[in-house]
């Protein structure tokens, strides 16, 4: 069971209005998560993962398609599987006049396990460093979302939804978040997460899917769209980079984005390294520097459309 | 669990209802002291030298006999008109039923829970009707206080009638208002809408009292309001009829508004 699915999307669509107004918000949306994984699910803002994530979670109603997380239909049985799934919202917005201590009695009470809900959120804001005794209009935006991450924890779900979780906090507590996400998958256990911060999402995911204007255009491990096809070239000469050179490296089909610092010229390769190793050779090469590109740069890549780059 | 969103509620509401409540126990407070200050007889004729058209505005109807008692003028002083004041309360709580937590974003976390939308609905209704029949008690207990204070002699089987007969008019309003919410969606829409809602009724029911024997007389039956006339209530006492047709309507309205809140998406 260690690959079974637990959240199966099938032709998901959204679209808002109708006619020469409509506006589509998530297009065709065919993706599977697996049981036990940490799925990266990837987005500038208004790419649609807040959407998917609402129409996940029954909030809204797909236009066409549908969902099904552990193998349940997302709208007819939705109580039965927010049960068992733990949630939390990008817009993240809690009872203003409540303490965190109240809210957190309120959700375990409408989850029908106060005590040992309680118990686990308590060490869980112990760990993410949260005095739930304030109220959440005296919480700072860092504690509110804290309080956010407990109430979607505290029941150890088997799912954890999590929209856009670590924005406005500080890096230790993404640290402490970051080790709770690797023991959640020691455990067994599934995370969807919907982020912008690519660094985080390497840091964590198993696999990332990119969604881009409502579509989902990539879907791949980590480790396989870190290889990508172009890389970071820095080539150091001894005395100073010859003249022309680098003009002749920005006309190689091979190569682009070719800038000088002193020494150095970088630039950007794809393909083999014998046209590039031929074409330095008029120099003296003190070193060469092969940088794999960032996610961010991939990212971007994706969402360029620049696809003979990739 | 069952009751826990029904709880939540009241410990949420239960200051505001002891403030709208000690606030209108007040006022009634004040009308039964203010009674001794005033000779029935002679308000009796100033009334009967008044048009109808201002004498429905007051909510005074044709028995004027009953409004030269002192439970008269504490109905006329204090319930007369009331229901414009009394809506107030259950239009705040109607609002708060979906609106409120649908334009804060607070429902998105609620309906995230093992919860049907229906459950979270049905226990706030409950919940805030509660809160109203607190309400209610509280000035009732402020007429009460009136009577022991200022030493006043009423009738108080029928003015815990007029009273309590605020309960099924003041849920009527939270539920016509919970309806409008839903349907709307947006809170400023919503109480834009509910707002018109009170007004027109006022307005149709006092041109309904005022045009009587004319055509004009049936359109204030239109209005909600002509169904809580706080001097039919101490002359006849509990009107059945209309204590139904406000539960009936509000069973209607809670229902409508379930099956729009189940079928429909949540707002951003």
């Amino acid at each position: 069971m260690a690959s079974a699915s637990i959240i199966e999307m099938r032709g998901l669509s959204k679209s808002y209005g109708s006619g020469a107004k409509q506006t589509v918000a998530l297009s065709n949306l065919n993706l599977s998560v697996n049981r036990g994984e940490i799925f990266g699910y990837l987005g500038p803002n208004g790419a649609g993962k807040t959407t998917t994530i609402r129409l996940l979670l029954d909030l809204i109603r797909p236009s066409q398609g549908g969902a099904t997380i552990f193998g349940m239909d997302v709208r007819a049985d939705s109580v039965e599987i927010h049960r068992r799934i733990g949630f939390f919202p990008a817009e993240l917005s809690l009872w203003e006049g409540r303490a965190g201590k109240q809210i957190i009695h309120y959700v375990a009470s409408v989850r029908g396990d106060t005590r040992g809900i309680v118990k686990h959120a308590d060490e869980l804001a112990e760990r993410l460093d949260l005095d739930t005794s304030k109220k959440v209009r005296d919480l700072s935006s860092g504690n509110k979302r804290k309080l956010g991450l407990v109430i979607a924890m505290m029941h150890s779900p088997e799912l954890l939804i999590l929209d856009e979780p670590t924005g406005g906090l500080d890096p230790l507590v993404q640290q402490s978040f970051h080790s709770m996400m690797d023991e959640y998958r020691d455990r067994g256990k599934t995370v969807f997460l919907s982020s912008h911060v690519l660094s985080e999402v390497q840091a964590i995911c198993d696999r990332v899917g990119i969604l881009r204007d409502g579509e989902l255009k990539a879907v791949e491990s980590v480790e396989k769209i870190m290889n990508v096809e172009f890389s970071w070239i820095d080539v150091t000469f001894r005395d100073a980079v010859p003249a022309g050179m680098q003009q002749k490296l920005g006309r190689m089909p091979s190569i682009t984005d070719v800038s000088a610092n002193g020494k150095v010229l970088r630039m950007r390769m794809v393909g083999d390294f014998d046209p590039l190793l031929r074409a330095i050779s008029d120099g003296y090469v003190e070193s060469l520097h092969i940088e794999e590109p960032t996610l961010e740069e991939i990212f971007l890549a994706y969402y360029s459309g620049d696809k003979e780059k990739r | 669990m069952t009751g826990s969103v029904f709880i939540e509620t009241l410990k949420q509401t239960w200051k505001q209802m002891v403030y709208w409540g000690v606030g209108l126990a007040a006022m009634a407070l004040l009308i039964v002291l203010m009674v001794p200050l005033f000779d029935m007889q002679q308000m009796a004729s100033l009334l009967e030298s008044f048009p109808p058209v201002i004498l429905a505005m007051v909510g005074i109807g044709d028995d004027l006999a009953i409004f030269t008692t002192n439970e008269g003028f504490v109905a006329i002083g204090f319930f007369g008109k009331s229901a414009l004041i009394f809506a107030v309360y259950p239009v705040v709580m109607g609002m708060r039923i979906s609106a409120n937590e649908e334009d804060d974003g607070t429902s998105d976390v609620l309906l995230s829970l093992p919860i049907s939308r229906g459950q979270v609905m049905v226990e706030k209704f409950l919940a805030y009707a509660a809160s109203i029949v607190g309400v209610v008690v509280l000035i009732y207990l402020g007429l009460q206080a009136g009577v022991v204070l200022g030493g006043v002699e009423l009738d108080v089987v029928g003015l815990a009638e007029v009273t309590f007969y605020l309960i099924p008019l003041m849920i009527f309003i939270m539920a016509a208002t919970m309806l409008i919410a839903v349907l709307a969606r947006r809170r400023t829409v919503a109480l834009g809408l509910v707002t018109a809602f009170v007004i027109i009724s006022y307005m149709l029911q006092t041109i309904g009292a005022a045009a009587e024997g004319t055509v004009a007389e049936s359109v204030g039956a239109i209005s909600f309001l002509t169904y809580y006339n706080a001097g039919e209530i101490l002359s006849q006492g509990f009107i059945w009829p209309h204590i139904a047709g406000f539960a009936a309507l509000s069973a209607v309205m809670l229902l409508a508004a379930l099956n729009r809140y189940e079928q429909r998406e949540i707002a951003v």
